[in-house]
């Protein structure tokens, strides 16, 4: 009777306990901050001129009707489904297919080592490397595509530049999902799929019948953090194109990077970071709600 | 029939997994083609496909800058206590949020933790440098050890919680059954089974302080310097001297590639005893 007692008492506070070092850590790092930047984007700051003056509404009514920024949203529309759509999609195949088509322990683990190889590339080279290989005169790309007597492109065109910054994008972090996805596929129970292929169900049945319904929970969480990296990700458009030409690579996180570390402007960089963070904040919310849902009806039926 | 389309599905796969490969390995194979050019040589129209005179010059010429040497030692510093502190923390709390939701503090407390890793960094950039200059704190390994740390560990609960939600409770439940205690029953039974996902956190939170460029640019520089800091200054002039920065990148790449190889061996299947999910 006692035991039952103090497994009460262990449920009841180890959690909480086990919980508790992140919350401190994470709490006592982010409060300043937030207090911080919510209060400069009500006022109008910048610390080489003077002290915070109080302007209200003003940063955040401002930035919703410049056209810059609202065009930076557009661009960070088309990199998130192009960019990180594709991410996912090719990471999930190819860690399906490693898994599947190589058998020999050795070839996995270089293969393996070569794509996660771009994700350890600082993302400042990344892009530095990009910009050689794509550059419009000199790169490789364009001298490989005249040797096959195929137009050059111009990469860094207005209308190239964003896709050139997706490619440079998906190179580097396709290996992400690769490597999540690739670990939950190789910690599922071997049973399962001894039991389906005495079943003499097919491949596909398979994949879509255990391994993905199995995979979906890890393949939801690198979703997110894809998500997360690329909505507010700049390294590689300060390196490739500084937004340019003329805006047309601009991405809303760049913007505020510009507004606050080269103008100075603290009050409409905070209000934009606000605008960018609770954007983030309510897509990623929908998508949890809509995987709980997703997730209950799939134990109902 | 069904052995011939199996074939097909197959031959399909090599070659999507081929075209992947050179995909992946061109840029790689590019970085290191220029990082044994002389700098002559890697500024020729057209490029070359191979170095028609092939030198260690670079790789002599990063290697003796003492400037370079120290980054990488400052970097492996912040990177391996980061993720020591990111992976231990996080799987505390994602062990308690996958197991025990209600008592852990919720769904809400967890998505707020996530959510710490979605405003974009320069919220967090010029509040802490406020911070750290009035104590005294810039330029040292433990500005950006924190930063790191608090940057990673929503990724590592998150992942962790969806690793640990993944190996059924009624193996634990077994383990107490044969007279486990629950603290032996984690370490027996329950961390075997998460190491591969493990490996993959340790992996991530490793690689994002070993490559981070905008904090380290603004937190630390002179008496703390991170390799990212150090690849900029490889120029003459005004012309970067893209064979050193190439050469750089590849002994930087070096660390992490090392420890993915060491760590590989606990990515091997975790459940091959045929437990059947519940």
């Amino acid at each position: 009777m006692s035991r039952k007692g103090e497994d009460i008492l262990v449920k009841r506070y180890v959690p909480f306990l086990l919980v508790l070092p992140a919350f401190i850590v994470l709490f006592s790092v982010t409060i300043f901050p937030t207090i911080w930047s919510l209060y400069m984007s009500f006022h109008q700051y910048n610390p080489i001129i003077g002290k915070p003056v109080p302007v209200g509404w003003k940063n955040f009514n401002y930035i919703l009707h410049w056209d810059r920024f609202q065009n930076s949203v557009v661009h960070l529309f088309y990199y998130l489904l192009f960019g990180v759509g594709i991410e996912m999609i090719l990471g999930i195949t190819v860690a399906l297919l490693l898994y599947e088509l190589i058998k020999s322990e050795k070839i996995r683990l270089l293969l393996l080592v070569l794509f996660i190889i771009p994700m350890m590339i600082p993302p400042s080279i990344v892009g530095t490397l990009w910009r050689f290989l794509l550059d419009p005169f000199s790169g490789v790309v364009n001298t490989i595509l005249s040797m096959l007597h195929l137009p050059v492109v111009d990469w860094f065109g207005s209308k190239m530049a964003l896709a050139s910054l997706i490619i440079a994008d998906i190179w580097e972090w396709t290996s992400l999902p690769l490597m999540i996805i690739y670990s939950g596929r190789v910690s599922l129970p071997q049973s399962v799929y001894e039991a389906a292929w005495v079943d003499g169900a097919s491949q596909w049945t398979i994949l879509r019948r255990i391994t993905l319904p199995m995979l979906k929970e890890l393949i939801a969480i690198a979703l997110i953090i894809r998500f997360m990296d690329a909505y507010k990700f700049i390294d590689k458009v300060t390196v490739m194109t500084q937004g340019g030409p003329g805006g047309a690579s601009e991405l809303p996180s760049y913007l505020a990077y510009l507004v606050g570390a080269q103008q100075f402007n603290m009050g409409v960089a905070s209000a934009m970071t606000w605008i960018i963070g609770l954007g983030s904040i309510i897509v990623i919310m929908l998508f949890v709600k809509f995987m709980k849902k997703v997730l209950k009806s799939q134990k109902i039926a | 029939m069904s052995q011939k389309r199996f074939s097909l599905i197959r031959t399909l796969g090599i070659i999507f997994m081929i075209t992947y490969i050179v995909f992946i390995a061109f840029p790689i194979y590019w970085q290191l083609n220029t990082s044994f050019k002389h700098i002559g040589e890697v500024r020729k129209i057209p490029p070359t496909f191979f170095p028609k005179h092939f030198t260690l010059s670079p790789y002599i010429n990063v290697m003796n800058n003492p400037m370079a040497r120290k980054s990488i030692y400052d970097s492996l510093i912040i990177s391996i206590t980061t993720t020591l502190l990111s992976v231990l923390i996080g799987s505390l709390a994602g062990y308690a949020f996958a197991r025990y939701p209600k008592y852990a503090g919720g769904e809400n407390l967890s998505f707020w933790m996530l959510s710490v890793r979605m405003f974009p960094p320069i919220v967090f950039i010029l509040p802490f440098f406020f911070i750290f200059n009035n104590l005294g704190l810039t330029d040292t390994y433990f500005s950006l050890i924190v930063m790191y740390f608090t940057f990673n560990l929503p990724l590592s609960v998150w992942l962790m919680m969806m690793f640990f939600g993944d190996i059924p409770r009624e193996l634990e439940e077994a383990a107490y059954v044969d007279g486990y205690k629950p603290f032996r029953a984690f370490f027996k039974v329950t961390l075997p089974l998460v190491l591969p996902g493990m490996v993959s956190v340790v992996m991530l939170c490793w690689i994002f302080a070993w490559n981070e460029f905008l904090f380290a640019n603004v937190l630390v520089g002179t008496r703390v310097k991170t390799f990212p800091l150090v690849i900029p200054t490889f120029a003459s002039g005004s012309s970067i001297l893209w064979n050193q920065v190439m050469a750089f990148t590849v002994i930087a790449m070096l660390p992490p590639i090392i420890l993915f190889i060491i760590l590989r061996r606990y990515m091997i299947r975790g459940l091959s005893l045929g437990v059947v999910k519940g």
